[in-house]
């Protein structure tokens, strides 16, 4: 059970923003994703999750070909995401918001939205304590009531994986989750990562802060320019002189 | 208990004020004319609520919906003699039948396309009508609707009125209240956002598009039951235009907000006769209204609650003010 991506290409007119890039995400563990800002990482997950359309290579999730199949559908068949600037209604509050990410479980169609027969009364309750239970895993319970826009980034970013994790999915897809974060807000984000992926879900982790990526992922995929330049654990990673020179630069000697 | 409250507590509100109007006004037949056609356009109004309020589709082809119904109903009351509950049914489907796969076609590309789509549907039909012949009538329309059997006095006829509004007011009630229409709010203010949700977007919004189209024509199977006489300009682009005045001057995206642009606006109509003016005004409300409230006067209520909030905090401020400046006195002495 796995994300398998091979070989890919996404092209933006004529730029290539990917190219040849390939990678397996198997459930239960945590993948990292890093490189230079334009190196292609956000648009790796919007080419799995099928918000960008790939020029050539496969996406395959648990050995079905994601060709020709719309984002929501992905999405509803358990690949979440989140969105390197969280995509927010400030007017929504933080519950109502963690709501909406339990939509492809709720399977409630427009005739019982519209009719409001009692068995979608039920539904609506169950959602609502699983809501609550996730605002608990995430130390967002006081947030409950408020209103997105009055909220500073660090919750809006917690908020927004909490509506990830409701959907209750086998990937999660995390881009630069830790950015904005308080050092308690990552603490509660790394326990989180960690409890879903002793919980059998892959992590897919798009993140700069290298210290994070340390305590967090098993392997790291570094992509620079659109290309794999290296792969490996943290630790053999960041000692490479290639990952150096490309996410701090070349010395000036 | 509480949430059922909350849920239905527009509903509450419209059924508290239409009992008061109701027996203010039911012995005299202008006012209880007055009250149809404002219940008609609460309907129509309604469906405008229902797609640009909640799914953000700015459809200027509402009216058209409704002329749907209302032919619907005429031809197959006025000349077959078929009885008005099938011109019910036909009222309530036709419209959606065609709206839907109008949205679904073009709903992939963006939102301005759907527009110019609902526009370009307003028009095509509006020439068929004209040029139908017999069959609809042609410019001259088609006259001699048999009143509802159930409701053939006013009196009767406003309680059918508004119990169709008090229906549409719950089922809209319900669908905000459910993860369908949560879906419906993000996908206005934020299309990816929705899809990140797994909300199959184009599904969403043609059904959208459908059940107002369906509440249009509902509008429009009372207008030709109540007026007896359908025509082409009866329910024209120029009341599509109207009623999205309407929709948005009482606030699109709440239950009551239509239904108090509605009645607003057609007492403005009621109370400044002349023609040449009347265009002036309705322009004069909805800059009023957007530059004060701009959700409407819905909105007033969140604009009224944060000056209350802001005055009431000045007055803590100026009674601790107060309190010191008293204990300071009393220290001083």
């Amino acid at each position: 059970m796995s994300i398998e991506v091979e070989k890919i290409d996404v092209r933006f007119g004529g730029v290539t923003a990917l190219q040849d890039v390939g990678l397996t995400l198997q459930r239960g563990e945590v993948l990292a994703v890093i490189g230079p800002n334009g190196s292609g990482k956000s648009t790796l997950f919007n080419a799995i999750t099928g918000f960008v359309d790939i020029a050539s290579g496969s996406v395959a999730v648990d050995g079905k070909d994601m060709a020709g199949i719309p984002a929501a559908s992905r999405i509803a068949s358990g690949i979440s995401r989140t969105f390197q600037t969280p995509r927010i209604n400030p007017a929504a509050t933080v519950e109502d918001s963690v709501l909406c990410g339990f939509h492809p479980h709720a399977r409630i169609s427009f005739w019982e939205g519209l009719l409001r027969p009692p068995a979608m009364s039920r539904t609506e309750a169950e959602l609502r304590r699983r809501r609550t239970r996730v605002l608990e895993q995430l130390d967002l319970l006081g947030f409950a009531e408020q209103q997105m826009g009055e909220l500073p980034m660090g919750i809006v970013r917690m908020v927004d994986i909490a509506r990830a994790m409701a959907a209750e999915p086998n990937y999660l897809l995390l881009d630069e989750p830790a950015a904005g974060l308080s050092k308690t807000e990552q603490n509660v984000l790394i326990q989180q990562v960690r409890q879903l992926a002793k919980q059998g879900v892959g992590v897919l982790l798009v993140e700069h802060n290298f210290g994070l990526i340390r305590r967090l992922a098993d392997r790291v995929i570094v992509l620079d320019r659109g290309k794999v330049l290296l792969r490996g654990t943290a630790d053999e990673v960041s000692k490479r002189p290639e990952f150096v020179t490309a996410y701090l630069g070349t010395s000036v000697q | 208990m509480n949430s059922l409250l909350m849920r239905y507590r527009s509903v509450l509100v419209l059924i508290v004020v239409l009992t008061v109007v109701t027996m203010l006004i039911r012995a005299n037949t202008v006012w209880l004319d007055t009250s149809v056609v404002i219940a008609i356009y609460s309907l129509i109004a309604l469906s405008v609520g229902i797609s640009y309020g909640q799914a953000g589709i700015l459809s200027v082809a509402q009216a058209a919906f409704a002329s749907v119904g209302a032919y619907a109903t005429a031809i197959v009351t006025a000349r077959y003699d078929l009885p008005a509950a099938v011109g019910l049914v036909l009222a309530l489907l036709l419209p959606p039948l065609i709206a839907y796969p109008l949205a679904r076609l073009v709903t992939r590309l963006n939102a301005l396309s759907l527009a110019i789509a609902t526009l370009v549907f307003g028009q095509a039909f509006d020439i068929i009508l004209r040029e139908g012949g017999d069959f609809t009538g042609g410019y001259i329309g088609l006259s001699g609707i048999p009143p509802l059997p159930f409701a053939s006095g006013l009196l009767q006829f406003h309680f059918v009125a508004w119990g169709a509004v008090l229906i549409v007011a719950v089922l809209l009630s319900n669908l905000i209240d459910s993860p369908f229409g949560r879906a419906t709010n993000t996908l206005r203010s934020d299309t990816l956002r929705a899809v990140a949700d797994g909300v199959n977007v184009p599904h969403v919004r043609s059904a959208i598009l459908a059940f107002s189209a369906s509440v249009a024509g509902l509008g429009g199977w009372l207008y030709a039951h109540h007026i007896a006489y359908i025509g082409p300009d009866s329910l024209g682009p120029s009341v599509s235009l109207s009623v999205l005045l309407m929709a948005v001057v009482g606030g699109a995206q709440t239950v009551l907000g239509p239904i108090i642009g509605a009645a607003l606006l057609t007492l403005l109509f009621k109370f400044i006769p002349s023609q040449e003016v009347q265009g002036m005004f309705y322009g004069g409300a909805l800059i009023a209204v957007l530059v004060l409230t701009p959700n409407g006067l819905m909105g007033l209520r969140t604009v009224i609650g944060r000056w209350m909030k802001s005055s009431a905090t000045k007055r803590e401020r100026a009674t601790a003010n107060v309190a010191t400046g008293v204990s300071a006195a009393r220290r001083a002495s």
